[in-house]
């Protein structure tokens, strides 16, 4: 995957969207609630300018999860809210026959009766694999190679979130000091004249 | 006569079954078919030919409706055929119809089957010669045709023991384009369960590969479980940043309500990005006005020596803020750029001695949420 410009704009645009429609701005809300509506109208947007990718439906089924935020994503996503819920949930799991994993893993078994070297690395590996499952929006119904190639289309849209965000920040806090320094300049005006 | 079969394959196929049951065994049923029956039934029929042709005219172009065309095709091949049609029955054609759907389905079906099988039993016999080996190859690079592929891996083992089976002995083990070439390397097994490990292992190695690039400070590290980890806590800092960002956006307040009709010029998404059409909300435009124009003083007002700043000066305040302007704002070339961008706009405002609201100063690309929630 790569970042293009196309990305970047679909991106802020569903965020500044995003933004209006939960009108954090306008409604008096508490802090937190305020900080929740902006970290979901974010994630929502990553999802929709990136795409349909397992990681997008997991994190939108997931996001879907709690009822609060069922009307802002129908909103946001209209009809593909929807199809997007249907095939895919985050905590399904690998549908796999008993008979066939206890097979396997007697073979496996009897393999390292035989070579013992691997196991320490081996339980390793599982141990940060299930890690980065949990960390990965939709990540328990992957398997090795197909978790890595969403880890790292989810990094680089991770890393385009953060820096979107920070450029947001810094303009609005930007307008916000000029505001500010507009503010005080008549007052010292003012009191540099009664003087 | 073979050339024939691809144009008209619906209709005279079944044609040429009906003429074959017909001609051979009058009281054989219709389903009952098989393609090289049909074969050469058409190719003994050569003086049909101009038959055919004149079937094809017949039905025109009407070739979707079955039903029409069996009907007109049926008169053509009555005046074609005198000889045959005339032990045909209507109710037969009438049934046929009917049946003429499914059994045209089922015999394309299992006729592709059977050419499928018949393809994998002449690569396997041919195992030896060149023809098998391009065969295969062909084969590999149709179903892998990249890194990420899905491909068949219980295809793939049948095709390698082939291979394998000469190939075992061979010393070539540079892959010969960039497909992932599977050949049993020497010294090693041969079996197919080894290969598909090895053709899974090699995947996965890739995309850690790709991973390592990505992630910052994982190039020392060369196992797996290392790099996973260092994911892992690229991955959970980085959703972190997300957090404490949210925060701060919301500790912004009143935020700017953009004018996103003017900023984005009224237009469209542009087709080229993956998501569909999103509703667009409908905005009030008057609490909006106040802060749009603010929006675009700041960026008139906003003296910023470079031209990279994040917030252009050169704007006309009375102008909408188009969208390239923001677009070109938040600059496009690569987050690296927008981090200098952020350490300019902080460098400006130090110079300025305002009493910030930026309560974290030491800023830097990264931001590390660890030290920052100490200052809090």
């Amino acid at each position: 995957m790569q970042v293009t410009e196309a990305f970047k704009h679909a991106f802020l645009k569903q965020m500044l969207l995003g933004f209006q429609a939960s009108a954090v701005s306008t409604k008096s809300m508490g802090f937190q609630e305020r900080k929740n509506a902006i970290k979901l109208s974010a994630d929502v947007a990553m999802a929709v300018a990136r795409g349909s990718r397992k990681w997008t439906r997991g994190l939108i089924a997931g996001l879907s999860e709690e009822r609060q935020n069922r009307s802002f994503l129908r909103l946001i996503l209209g009809e593909q809210y929807e199809s997007l819920l249907k095939p895919c949930h985050s905590s399904w799991k690998i549908p796999r026959c008993k008979k066939i994993v206890r097979r396997s893993l007697r073979v496996c078994w009897r393999k390292q009766k035989k070579n013992q070297s691997g196991v320490l690395a081996r339980t390793l590996v599982e141990k940060r694999t299930q890690e980065l499952k949990r960390l990965v929006p939709g990540g328990e119904s992957m398997d090795g190679s197909s978790l890595l190639d969403e880890t790292l289309d989810y990094v680089l849209s991770l890393r385009a979130q953060v820096d979107l965000m920070q450029s947001l920040l810094t303009t609005f806090e930007a307008s916000k000091l000029r505001s500010h320094s507009k503010r005080r300049l008549p007052e010292r005006k003012a009191s540099y004249v009664s003087k | 006569m073979q050339c024939l079969r691809a144009p008209l394959s619906d209709l005279s196929a079944l044609e040429g079954q009906r003429a074959c049951a017909e001609w051979q065994q009058p009281g054989q049923e219709q389903s009952d078919y098989h393609p090289y029956d049909a074969d050469y039934c058409m190719q003994s029929l050569c003086p049909v030919e101009t038959a055919f042709r004149a079937l094809h005219g017949c039905n025109g172009g009407g070739e979707n409706e079955n039903h029409g065309n069996v009907h007109g095709s049926n008169d053509c091949f009555s005046n074609a055929w005198p000889d045959i049609v005339s032990s045909m029955h209507c109710p037969v054609v009438g049934a046929a119809a009917s049946v003429e759907e499914t059994s045209v389905n089922a015999s394309s079906s299992s006729s592709s089957r059977k050419r499928k099988s018949e393809n994998n039993r002449r690569s396997k016999e041919n195992s030896g010669g060149s023809d098998g080996k391009d065969d295969s190859n062909c084969k590999r690079i149709k179903e892998e045709t990249g890194v990420g592929a899905a491909t068949p891996e219980a295809k793939r083992p049948n095709k390698r023991k082939e291979e394998s089976a000469d190939a075992s002995k061979e010393n070539d083990k540079a892959p010969k384009s960039d497909y992932i070439h599977v050949r049993a390397r020497r010294g090693q097994a041969t079996d197919s369960h080894s290969l598909a490990e090895r053709v899974r292992r090699e995947r996965i190695s890739q995309r850690m590969k790709y991973l390592q690039d990505l992630v910052p400070g994982c190039s020392k590290i060369t196992g797996k479980a290392g790099m996973l980890d260092e994911i892992i806590n690229y991955v959970q800092s980085l959703q972190r940043q997300v957090e404490f960002l949210s925060m701060k956006l919301a500790a912004v307040n009143p935020m700017m309500d953009i004018n996103i009709d003017s900023l984005f010029g009224g237009r469209e998404i542009n087709p080229t990005c993956k998501s569909a059409s999103i509703p667009m909300i409908g905005m009030s435009s008057g609490a909006i006005d106040q802060s749009y124009l603010q929006f675009g003083s700041l960026q008139h007002d906003m003296f910023m020596g470079s031209s990279d700043l994040l917030l252009r000066p050169n704007v006309n305040p009375a102008a909408a803020v188009s969208d390239t302007s923001l677009g070109s704002c938040l600059n496009v070339n690569g987050s690296s750029v927008w981090n200098t961008n952020l350490q300019n706009v902080y460098g400006v405002e130090f110079q300025l001695g305002r009493g910030t609201a930026l309560p974290f100063q030491s800023l830097q690309g990264n931001l590390l949420p660890n030290n920052l929630k100490m200052e809090m």
